[in-house]
């Protein structure tokens, strides 16, 4: 037996001086991240849900981050000022033909990152593909009917309706300007056929074709996106040599790296990790005022919910929440309520209407309401919602909230957590008694709610809207006077309130927290939430 | 074998359709959804406007040609995918299953011949922790630990930003690194790969090392090691010849199961270390009912099961006459 323990012994010896040399190899490699050459930028952000870079097919919530930084738009839009659009590759433009045409002037010093000339004709090739490559941002496009080249640096548009709003749409990132030549060169089909004869997106995906401060040279899905500076950029010096785009999931990982100054910016931290950030000179906290929404839906059907079908139950469930509850403790202050389906900051929308026309916690009149309706005691419904959060807050905590709120006044809200394709294919088909779900538009005209709110989203609450609200919303998308427009859309957030089917919870203010490496890093809500082109090294 | 993966394939199918949710919806944005011509479209691009029957008859016949079909939600050939995501996993899971063999058999065998002594108590200890701590909160606290606190481990991903990954031949970048003589890449290929092969070997580990630990002490009592110990053969000998070769049988057949669940079930490591592998191309396309993405993931995993456990049986022979005489 001491024979067994002695050789137990010298083994033992053997491992464990193997495993301090794994581990010293281990920790030679590991050594703590090389110092930031300042010449790149990194971003950490979740970019899981980015499928594709193509400007023609893309549909995700994280893919115009890039997008917006490699490809320039006729139009843009400065962050905060949704309501114009100001000359970006078009320096102007006029409504001709009684507004069916719109002839836009580009600027002559633009190059490609491939150093030739943009002209007329790649504007043309670039809408043209949009159209008929038929993928989903087509669908922002329906009310173009072609485009027509004039001159070298001269392009007509040719709009369907001129009374449908098409200029806001143009500064979104489906309206990406890129080259017909290097695009053609690797597959691109801009023709009748390009449904079916397009193979252009899997190069567009690694590569970009566009005029932008940056231009993609590599995409590594689930890891990381690459961005080299584009040399002959028309808007003057462009400050990195390289973006990295680092894909990090979780968001306790981006704060550790972003600790560490391993990223220079942490896209998805929640409101409790942003909190142990404060009073960190290293860090800065930057915010700006998304357009998404978390809203609440209530059918109007009796078959689904008999109580709901009621418009007096509607409105009291409606004064029985406490909405400032949210905003302050589950949202940590940092939303705010815009009264129905217009965010604020578009078509007249402010936190003063809000307070003039929104809904309140007010208990009594929900009783007194509650009475009317003949349900003194209260009705029960059932609230579905995805098993997910937004801005860090779960659904599920939200869901639980509005359940002890209502419970106040007699109203029983019976919790319905499903998965998000579930819920998304319920409620489209209009089967859903009550939702929670979330709102991202994909330009900032407010017609895409307005007419949303009265077409498609009425549908699934299955409401018949009356003639004089769809008058209205067509009234106001029609209108060129802004002031005469908002009061339009007023007087139609008014009829929406009036029917009690949506119930805005709250509008995030995203959060976005950099290293003071970097600065001028400014958020916008136009659907790119950063511009990527402005951020600098810190001086 | 091919009755199995057709079956596996088969149970699959017949549950992603039942889900009473619609993929399309899962892919197009709001104001597409309402779309009937590109809802349409899109259904008829992928077959989903079949009937059930066709639709699995469709995937069969492109199986057998080598096609599993275009991922709906990455718009490219499932196999396209499977190939970029399956070398980061199969890198991880190897280096955590090599790592999981050679720390957890030795440290077994040490516990059964030192048994009660620390070296056994530290065993036991490490494999309660092992298998008993859930994988996200060990991943996370060793990345809080030893990269934010200490900072001695890299971050979160493959390779650190100022690295570009080497050129592809295997997609295994500490074998395309070699390959290509970037030794600083592979130096910081292998120091990513530290904390997260760690985290996921702690299961395996634990299981290894007890399950090593016990077929040890078995073996030890058996009366061909007293045999052996009566013939005044070396302990080393007898340890190694005799007791360790017969207990590793259950050890092998345990290490190819660990192995092939290593393969298939690295969600949550692959999240917190924003590893880009299968897990999370597994997941993404679960909750978004990829369809053709489901199926392809749950033929290779099929096969990759049944592949291990043949060489599991076969190295039965090597290590039991008997099993090959049979």
């Amino acid at each position: 037996m001491k024979a067994v323990k002695a050789m137990a012994g010298r083994w033992s010896a053997g491992i464990w001086q193997g495993a301090l040399a794994v581990l010293l190899l281990a920790a030679l490699g590991a050594g703590p991240a090389d110092a930031q050459d300042k010449q790149v930028l990194v971003l950490g952000v979740d970019i899981s849900d980015s499928r594709n870079f193509d400007p023609a097919r893309m549909s995700d919530y994280s893919s115009p981050i890039t997008n917006a930084a490699v490809y320039d738009r006729l139009l843009n839009q400065a962050p905060g000022k949704y309501e114009e659009v100001e000359p970006s590759l078009a320096t102007e433009w006029e409504r001709l033909d009684d507004g069916s045409r719109i002839r836009f002037k580009l600027r002559d010093d633009v190059k490609f990152w491939d150093g030739t000339p943009m002209t007329a004709e790649d504007v043309k090739f670039s809408f043209d593909r949009l159209l008929n490559v038929k993928d989903q941002p087509a669908v922002y496009a329906s009310n173009l009917a072609g485009t027509e080249v004039v001159d070298e640096h001269t392009v007509d548009l040719l709009v369907k309706d001129p009374n449908v709003p098409i200029m806001i749409n143009l500064a979104a990132p489906a309206f990406a300007i890129y080259s017909k030549a290097m695009t053609e060169a690797n597959g691109g089909v801009s023709g009748p056929d390009a449904e079916t004869q397009d193979t252009a997106t899997q190069w567009i995906n690694q590569n970009s074709a566009g005029s932008g401060p940056y231009h993609m040279v590599q995409w590594e899905r689930n890891a990381q996106i690459v961005m080299q500076k584009n040399p002959y950029y028309w808007g003057g010096e462009v400050p990195f040599e390289r973006v990295v785009i680092r894909h990090i999931g979780d968001s306790a990982a981006q704060l550790l790296a972003l600790e560490n100054g391993d990223i220079d910016a942490a896209f998805n931290l929640t409101t409790e990790q942003l909190a142990t950030l404060e009073g960190n000179e290293e860090i800065n906290i930057n915010s700006g005022l998304s357009l998404d929404y978390v809203y609440m839906a209530l059918t109007t059907s009796a078959e689904l919910n008999e109580g709901l079908a009621k418009l007096e139950n509607r409105l009291a469930f409606a004064h029985s929440i406490d909405y400032d509850g949210i905003i302050e403790h589950l949202m940590g202050g940092n939303a705010v309520r815009p009264v129905n389906f217009l965010p604020i900051g578009v078509g007249g929308s402010t936190e003063e209407l809000t307070e003039k026309i929104g809904y309140r916690e007010d208990l009594d009149k929900a009783k007194e309401l509650l009475e009317q309706a003949g349900n003194p005691d209260g009705f029960a419904f059932d609230l579905s919602y995805a098993n997910a959060a937004i801005v860090g807050t779960s659904y599920q905590l939200l869901a639980q909230k509005i359940q002890s709120d209502a419970a106040r006044v007699g109203i029983q809200v019976n919790l319905d957590p499903i998965d998000q394709v579930n819920l998304r294919t319920q409620y489209t088909g209009g089967h859903s008694q009550s939702v929670i779900t979330f709102w991202n538009p994909p330009s900032p005209e407010p017609d895409l709610w307005a007419a949303a709110s009265i077409e498609r989203v009425a549908k699934r609450v299955r409401w018949e809207p009356s003639e004089e609200i769809k008058q209205t919303v067509k009234a106001a998308a029609a209108e060129q006077d802004p002031a005469t427009r908002n009061e339009l859309y007023t007087e139609y957030t008014q009829m929406l309130q009036d029917m009690g089917t949506y119930i805005l919870l709250f509008q995030p203010i995203y959060r976005i927290a950099t290293r003071n490496s970097i600065e001028d890093f400014e958020l916008t809500a136009a659907g790119w939430q950063v511009e990527m082109a402005k951020i600098k090294p810190a001086s | 074998m091919i009755v199995m993966i057709v079956l596996a394939t088969l149970v699959v199918f017949l549950i992603a359709t039942q889900v009473p949710a619609d993929p399309i919806l899962a892919q197009l944005g709001d104001m597409q959804a309402a779309d009937e011509e590109l809802v349409a479209a899109y259904r008829a691009r992928w077959g989903l406007d079949l009937p059930i029957w066709q639709q699995y008859w469709i995937f069969l016949s492109g199986l057998v040609q080598g096609d599993f079909g275009v991922s709906i939600s990455s718009q490219r050939p499932v196999l396209a995918d499977i190939a970029q995501y399956a070398p980061a996993t199969i890198e991880l899971s190897t280096v955590a299953f090599l790592l999981s063999v050679l720390v957890g058999v030795p440290l077994g065998v040490l516990a059964a011949v030192r048994r009660d002594s620390w070296i056994d108590h530290l065993a036991r200890l490490l494999s309660l922790i092992g298998v008993s701590a859930p994988t996200f909160w060990l991943a996370f606290i060793f990345l809080a630990l030893f990269y934010g606190g200490l900072q001695i481990a890299p971050g979160p991903g493959r390779l650190d930003v100022i690295y570009l990954p080497p050129p592809t031949v295997t997609g295994l970048y500490l074998v395309d690194s070699a390959l290509a003589g970037q030794w600083d890449v592979f130096r910081n290929a292998a120091a990513h790969l530290v904390l997260p092969s760690i985290v996921l070997a702690a299961t395996t580990l634990g299981l290894i090392t007890r399950t090593t630990r016990a077929a040890m002490l078995e073996a030890l009592h058996q009366d061909y090691v007293r045999v052996a110990r009566a013939k005044g053969l070396k302990e080393r000998t007898i340890v190694v010849r005799h007791a360790l070769r017969n207990a590793l049988i259950p050890v092998v057949t345990l290490g190819g199961l660990a192995y092939a669940v290593l393969l298939s079930g690295t969600v949550l490591t692959e999240t917190i270390f924003s590893w880009p592998g299968l897990g999370r191309y597994t997941f993404r396309s679960a909750v978004t009912l990829d369809f053709p993405a489901i199926m392809g993931i749950t033929f290779i995993v099929a096969v990759v099961y049944l592949v291990i456990n043949l060489i599991v049986d076969l190295s039965y022979a090597l290590l039991d006459p008997r099993a090959a005489r049979k």
